[in-house]
């Protein structure tokens, strides 16, 4: 993993989602748009090695709650979820993108939904029709996957993830 | 049989000597750090990223943390307690606002009709209504002293819905033209004249015209206005539409009619008098 390029990586990713032009596809008078850096979170959590995966998932998170208050929600639910993404690769397969796509809907209500309950713990209003809002963004997210996934693969060449280890048997 | 690792991972697990689990709690524990931190803290974080990105594109919710980024001043924030009781006030004043937009729209529109010009319309708010097979009535919020008298014709979304049947200083009784006891002179635009006759509530939603001879061609959906009545109505307003005419049980040579009125009288908030001459 190229760091320096991870982190130009992110920053873009991030000012993409803080955009003006994020809103241009928004959907319904929910205002719903999809979530970039949730689907950052789940592609590498699956892909990089999993020492990696968690300074990603919080480091994605970070950058979520920069833009938008409070600071600290995203950064615990991206963190947990990317790092359970990891820790569980092994047991379920995520590599066709059927499966990334569900991961992404899946990890995307979770991570929102605990991002959204701790928020109103440090004293955060709900807002009117946070389930509605937070089901649109995991499933747009998740569709998004399907159209910009070659340029997030392509991206994620660029600053050189490493798969994690592979065990091979030597005779 | 041997297990082999790659040799760069190797490398870089030596050079980081935090175990997995260490480094997922210490991010953790900064994650918790910075949700119960107070937010004019964090908050410089938000403001150090939006000095980072140009603005131009940023969308509206960072636009506005920007514009508070470039005038923050300490006097520049109140408490949340404070900021959700002006925003709820901000929130009653929209919508008393609102109340007085459509007050003001619904008399601009009545005044359009010519026939009205000296007409007063007196805007009043539905306390009770009394919806039920004996009575189909409502009490208004407007009453003599805002020149409310017995007969003045009711309107409810530019329909007539009936007519002032009782009077008080303060309120007023609306008997409404599905009620039993309303006998309400109409005028019956049929396709080839306009019938003038008498409609009676039935006390099911809707009214009759009976005893219409059958000469008259109607049909279902054709208006029945209110027909004038002068000093109380110049020029007539819709009531209703012929929902139905069948043939009277009593004598088949004349028409029972049934009129659906044009306001759902459920939905009103409020009505209008028309106090003409005021």
């Amino acid at each position: 993993m190229r760091w320096p390029r991870f982190v130009v990586f992110i920053l873009v990713i991030t000012t993409l989602q803080a955009s003006i032009i994020l809103d241009w596809f928004a959907v319904t008078n929910l205002n719903i748009k999809p979530d970039l850096l949730l689907v950052v979170v789940v592609f590498l959590a699956v892909r990089c090695r999993s020492y990696d995966a968690i300074i990603i998932s919080f480091v994605a998170g970070l950058a979520s709650d920069l833009i938008g208050p409070p600071i600290g929600p995203h950064i615990i639910s991206f963190g947990i979820l990317g790092s359970i993404l990891a820790h569980i690769r092994g047991l379920v397969i995520i590599n066709s993108a059927f499966h990334q796509v569900i991961a992404i809907f899946l990890t995307g209500l979770l991570a929102e939904s605990l991002s959204r309950f701790l928020a109103s713990l440090a004293g955060q209003p709900m807002t009117a029709n946070t389930a509605g809002i937070i089901f649109g963004t995991a499933l747009y997210s998740a569709v998004i996957w399907l159209f910009l996934g070659w340029l997030f693969t392509a991206s994620f060449r660029w600053i050189s993830i490493k798969r994690h280890p592979i065990r091979t048997i030597h005779r | 049989m041997e297990f082999r690792i790659s040799a760069q991972y190797d490398m870089a697990r030596r050079q980081i000597r935090i175990s997995k689990a260490m480094l997922f709690t210490w991010l953790m524990l900064t994650g918790l750090i910075c949700l119960f931190s107070p937010q004019r803290i964090t908050n410089k974080l938000h403001f150090a990223f939006i000095k980072l990105i140009p603005l131009p594109i940023l969308n509206a919710g960072l636009r506005t943390l920007s514009t508070a980024a470039t005038s923050q001043s300490p006097t520049g924030y109140v408490s949340r307690r404070l900021y959700i009781q002006l925003e709820n006030h901000a929130a009653n004043l929209s919508a008393e606002l609102d109340d007085t937009h459509k007050k003001l729209e619904t008399l601009a529109r009545l005044r359009d009709r010519f026939a009205f010009e000296t007409a007063a319309f007196v805007v009043a708010d539905i306390i009770t209504l009394s919806i039920n097979a004996d009575r189909q009535e409502l009490i208004i919020n407007r009453g003599r002293a805002d020149g409310l008298n017995h007969g003045q014709y009711v309107l409810g979304e530019n329909g007539v819905i009936g007519t002032i049947s009782d009077v008080s200083t303060g309120t007023a009784k609306v008997m409404l033209v599905t009620d039993t006891a309303s006998r309400l002179p109409v005028k019956i635009a049929a396709s080839d004249v306009y019938i003038r006759w008498k409609m009676q509530g039935n006390g099911k939603g809707g009214a009759n015209i009976r005893m219409l001879p059958q000469k008259y061609k109607i049909k279902s959906a054709d208006i029945v206005y209110a027909d004038k009545k002068p000093g109380f109505l110049d020029a007539p307003v819709i009531v209703g539409r012929i929902q139905s005419f069948d043939p009277d049980e009593e004598n088949p040579l004349l028409w029972d009619i049934t009129v659906k009125p044009v306001c759902n009288i459920e939905n009103l908030i409020s009505v209008a008098v028309i106090v003409m001459n005021p």
